[in-house]
């Protein structure tokens, strides 16, 4: 077997010399033999004539020879393949509308797919990908669902977990690089030092962090991304050992990672280590402080996710047993440690999105196979007789069918080269919509793989379609074919069914696509049509970070915004300036707990997790937020430190439910102290929305002068009257004014933040609206198409009855009806998988129900109606018919 | 002209490989020898034999390799690889077992039934 393919290939490789060599053998057979018969005393001419008499034909033989080397296949390949050129190109309207459609349904699916691809079924960039997990706190009767994990849970952890053979820590976080005057804002991930030991992908040069390097003062020391060495240090081996300024502080370059190392979404160039001093590993923060720091583990070999969650809870029950108090708090709080895959996890989000994308694409790809099958089998019926009489003639069946197989595959190939190109620019559309803000979305790329999948469906398409036509020829009885063809009868009852159970199909799919379109968009409308609490036009919003390095005391840090806001409020245009350590909207929703006076939990009432916020200038007048009662915070309140503060509704509903929330006293912490460390409530402010337009759960929200709560970053907010970006250089200038290494980062406006936000609503609304509008049309030309072809082929019957008496109205009226029958099918069938796809849609919907009446009526309408313009032509044409032409015209 | 037999079906392989087994021969060599160790007796079908020679090359039972004739021409001679010697071991083993067990039954008289 092995030695044939091996021969085959020696003779198709050189094939020319194959054929020269063949034809010079068997020349040299007759010669000789021609020889040896003169010499037996024949003349030259006889014996010439005499041998090539017993020879036998020379191009028999030559075609034996062939055989015998296997290469017929693929002469009658290469015939058939010249044979299927030629019949394309006699029909080029076929051949264009056939590959275009090939070439945009393979090329949605080409576009999704990849997109899958790269997020969902490649595995992470690490060896043995699959063993890594994450562990992360979930409160959530407190309406904490997620959160991170401690510093206390990763020292305890680490070693205790059999199930787990490396457990790290590590936190995303930016820093300040570079030499005063030429800073920059990078972002680095902070790590545990055997966070690269967890992956099993380290440093390529130099080396890991240290157990030493995880406390302060000795962590001036950072890994350097490949891009980073090879940006700044033009690839020098020697960087090892060399200081990088990071916040102000230099730091020994220890270790360059390799090329492809890329951690989850992260964009980070640069590694630090994950400092924590002896206060954070106790077990008072145990439950603090999690937000921001997140888990990764490897399982041991043989462990499973089952064993080590087993593990992980056994843990967490004996270390709450020396805390009566805490443990009761907890359990109130449904407290829980989630092991998760660390892939599936990180993309368990927008799972549902792709797979709904997904299924679009393949609709849309069956939509139109459903179109070309038509047509296909359009061509072979009227081809019919044709191959009916070739096979008479004594064409194989291998043949007929090989035949079928060779046309639709170059079709289909084609189409699918073509649909690479859509799919690149698919591609680019999907980035344009922002689709490198989901997660793992700057690995979207189309590769190879994809590629090859792309060809691979292109092939298996082809032979879906050629598999009608086949047993369209094959089935017929041929002679009977050449009789009723040649009596111009119609059209086989089976292929006629065929075509029609295809519109059924195709119109019950289109509906799907158009309702599942209406749904996604309608939830896109309303998710965008929330209000986010605040005026979001004419916001710009920017990012700083403040080291504290250079910025050690809250006076320091308000002194600074001082200077910003006044120096802002100069600017032509703005209108209101303010500060906040997290704007809404900023992908950051972190809470954490605050008491109030007053207020004990009732038994079983679980503790709440709240927004928390440090303001500073005119915050609240900057965002546009609308004042309940009391008053605002004032810059005047960050200077003094005042302990004042603001609530929203929510929280103020929550903990002083129809009385009045001002004067009331709120500590920042989950416990109640001493008055004089209590906040007294000055106003409240409506609700806003931190983590998403989408966000139900109304977490309340507290707001501390910014000398209470100020953070190493901050959002500078400034209402202008101009167009919110074009006051981004003139904040970048103010900044640098004030403190040259202070680098901006995450300029936008807030309406831009407000759209960024919804692109997981936004994506496949918009996918799936593009495929339906394709999913609509090519129905359209498939419903014409049939009907219209169902019409030519009947002309002579149309004919015949119209000479006997029947009225132009009667055959109108025949046609409409057969219409209406596939329609009513489509529409019932597409009625019942729109319902399925709603309800398997849910995940995605934002206050639109799985089955919106409305959007079923109006999509059936549309389907309804194009589908009639579809089916009127080709009736009118019908009872146009003049049964003269009909009947003197049918050859 | 002595008289000849008709080849049996798939004995003109087994022919071919004897005949290039004793020294390499060209097609029309191969002929020649079949005809000469044959004594005559088995007459091919001269267009019949090159689909065969290719048909084994092919099989990779025999090997084919463009040299000089005797009468210093190119021709293209056919040896035996490893395989097909391994090939014709067998055929002519089975092919003796059944001519003696033919020869045997087409000889028994009716004293021995």
């Amino acid at each position: 077997m092995l030695g044939g393919l091996r021969s085959l290939w020696r003779v198709l490789s050189r094939r020319r010399s194959f054929e020269a060599g063949m034809t010079e053998e068997l020349r040299f057979h007759i010669e000789e033999y021609t020889q040896d018969l003169i010499r037996s005393g024949l003349s030259p001419q006889e014996a010439e004539r005499q041998a090539r008499i017993e020879f036998g034909g020379v191009n028999t033989v030559q075609e034996e020879c062939r055989e015998a080397r296997r290469l017929h296949l693929f002469d009658a390949l290469g015939r058939e393949s010249r044979y299927a050129v030629r019949l394309l190109r006699k029909s080029p309207g076929f051949t264009i509308t056939a590959t275009l459609t090939i070439a945009l349904c393979l090329g949605a699916n080409l576009t999704i797919f990849a997109v899958m691809d790269s997020i969902l079924l490649r595995p992470l960039p690490f060896p043995e990908a699959d063993r890594l997990v994450t562990v992360y706190n979930s409160y959530p009767k407190a309406g904490v669902e997620r959160d991170g994990s401690s510093i206390t849970n990763y020292y305890e952890r680490r070693g205790q977990i059999p199930a787990f053979s490396s457990l790290s820590l590590y936190r995303n976080a930016t820093a300040i690089v570079g030499e005063s005057g030429f800073t920059e804002r990078e972002q680095v991930v902070q790590v545990t030092p055997e966070f690269f030991s967890t992956l099993g992908l380290g440093p390529m040069l130099g080396r890991a962090f240290t157990e030493r390097e995880t406390s302060y003062q000795t962590d001036n020391v950072v890994i350097l991304s490949d891009a980073y060495w090879r940006q700044h240090f033009n690839s020098d081996p020697g960087a090892i050992g060399r200081q990088l300024r990071m916040d102000g502080n230099p730091s020994t370059i220890v270790g360059i990672l390799p090329p492809g190392f890329r951690f989850l979404s992260s964009e980070a160039k640069l590694f630090s280590p994950l400092s924590s001093n002896p206060e954070a590993r106790s077990p008072q923060n145990r439950h603090s402080g999690g937000n921001s720091k997140h888990m990764i583990a490897r399982l041991a070999s043989e462990a499973t996710l089952g064993l080590a969650q087993a593990q992980i809870d056994a843990q967490n029950a004996a270390l709450g047993a020396d805390n009566p108090k805490e443990q009761s708090f907890l359990s109130d709080a449904g407290f829980r440690s989630v092991v998760a895959g660390l892939h599936a996890d990180h993309v368990a989000g927008i799972r549902p999105v792709l797979l709904w994308m997904q299924a679009g694409a393949i609709a849309l790809l069956l939509i139109g196979a459903v179109n070309l099958m038509n047509l296909l089998l359009v061509r072979a019926n009227g081809r019919m007789k044709e191959v009916a009489v070739r096979q008479a003639l004594g064409a194989s069946r291998l043949h007929v069918v090989s035949e079928a197989f060779v046309e639709t595959t170059f079709l289909t190939m084609g189409g699918g080269l073509l649909g690479l190109a859509v799919g690149a620019a698919g591609i680019q559309l999907l980035a344009a919509l922002g689709a490198d803000r989901l997660p793992l979305g700057s690995n979207i790329a189309l590769d190879a793989r994809s590629a090859a999948a792309a060809f691979v469906g292109a092939l298996l398409l082809g032979v879906l379609l050629a598999a009608p036509i086949v047993w369209l020829n094959l089935r017929g009885h041929s002679t009977a074919t050449i009789r009723s063809e040649a009596r111009g009868a119609t059209s086989s009852r089976a292929a006629q069914r065929l075509r029609h159970a295809f519109i059924v199909a195709q119109i019950a799919l289109a509906l799907v696509l158009l309702s599942g379109a209406g749904i996604l968009g309608l939830s896109l409308e309303r998710a965008m049509a929330v209000s986010p609490g605040f005026r979001p036009g004419h916001v710009l919003t920017s990012q700083i970070s403040v080291p504290w390095s250079s910025y050690r005391t809250w006076p320091d840090r308000v002194a600074f915004n001082e200077k910003l806001l006044r120096q802002l409020a100069t600017q032509p245009g703005v209108a209101a300036t303010g500060i906040v350590n997290n704007v809404p909207l900023s992908g950051r929703s972190g809470k954490s707990a605050a008491a109030v006076k007053g207020h004990s939990r009732r038994a079983g009432e679980a503790p709440r997790g709240h927004f928390a916020y440090g303001v500073d200038g005119d915050y609240f007048a900057a965002m546009g937020f609308s004042l309940r009662e009391g008053r605002f915070l004032t810059a005047s309140d960050s200077r003094r430190a005042g302990r004042v503060c603001v609530v929203d509704e929510d929280f103020a509903r929550y903990y002083w439910p129809g009385t009045s929330a001002l004067g009331q006293l709120v500590f920042n912490g989950p416990d109640v102290k001493d008055d004089s460390e209590a906040y007294t409530v000055v106003g409240v402010v409506g609700n806003v929305k931190q983590a998403g337009l989408t966000d139900e759960v109304a977490q309340g929200a507290v707001y501390y002068p910014y000398a209470m709560r100020s953070d190493e970053n901050l959002f500078v907010v400034i209402r202008t009257s101009l167009p919110p970006e074009s006051l981004a250089m003139a904040l970048q200038r103010t900044v640098r004014q004030i403190d040259p290494d202070l680098p901006l980062s995450d300029v936008r406006s807030m309406e831009s933040r407000i759209t960024d936000s919804l692109i997981a609503y936004r994506s496949p609304a918009l996918t799936v609206a593009i495929f339906s509008v394709v999913a609509v049309l090519l129905t359209a030309i498939g419903t014409y198409g049939v009907l219209s072809y169902a019409v030519t082929q009947r002309r002579r019957e149309i004919g015949l009855r119209m000479a006997l008496g029947a009225r132009p109205g009667q055959i109108r009226a025949q046609f409409l009806a057969l219409a209406m029958r596939l329609l009513g099918a489509g529409i019932a069938a597409g009625l019942v998988g729109a319902w399925i796809a709603g309800e398997s849609m849910r995940a995605l919907l934002f206050h639109v129900p799985p089955v919106h009446l409305a959007t079923l009526i109006g999509s059936v309408a549309l389907i309804g109606l194009v589908a009639l313009g579809a089916c009127l032509i080709p009736s009118y044409r019908a009872a146009r018919i003049s049964p003269m032409e009909a009947l003197a015209g049918d050859q | 002209m002595a008289k000849t037999a008709e080849l049996l079906p798939g004995t003109l392989d087994m022919l071919i490989l004897k005949a290039v087994s004793l020294r390499p021969l060209h097609g029309y060599g191969v002929l020649l020898r079949i005809k000469q160790i044959s004594g005559e007796a088995l007459d091919i079908p001269q267009g019949s034999l090159y689909p065969a020679l290719y048909r084994l090359e092919h099989q990779e039972l025999i090997a084919a390799e463009w040299a000089q004739s005797d009468n210093n021409r190119k021709a293209k001679f056919y040896t035996l690889t490893p395989a097909g010697r391994h090939r014709l071991r067998e055929e002519t083993a089975s092919w003796n077992r059944l001519a003696t067990a033919m020869a045997a039954a087409l000889s028994a008289t009716s004293e021995e039934v």
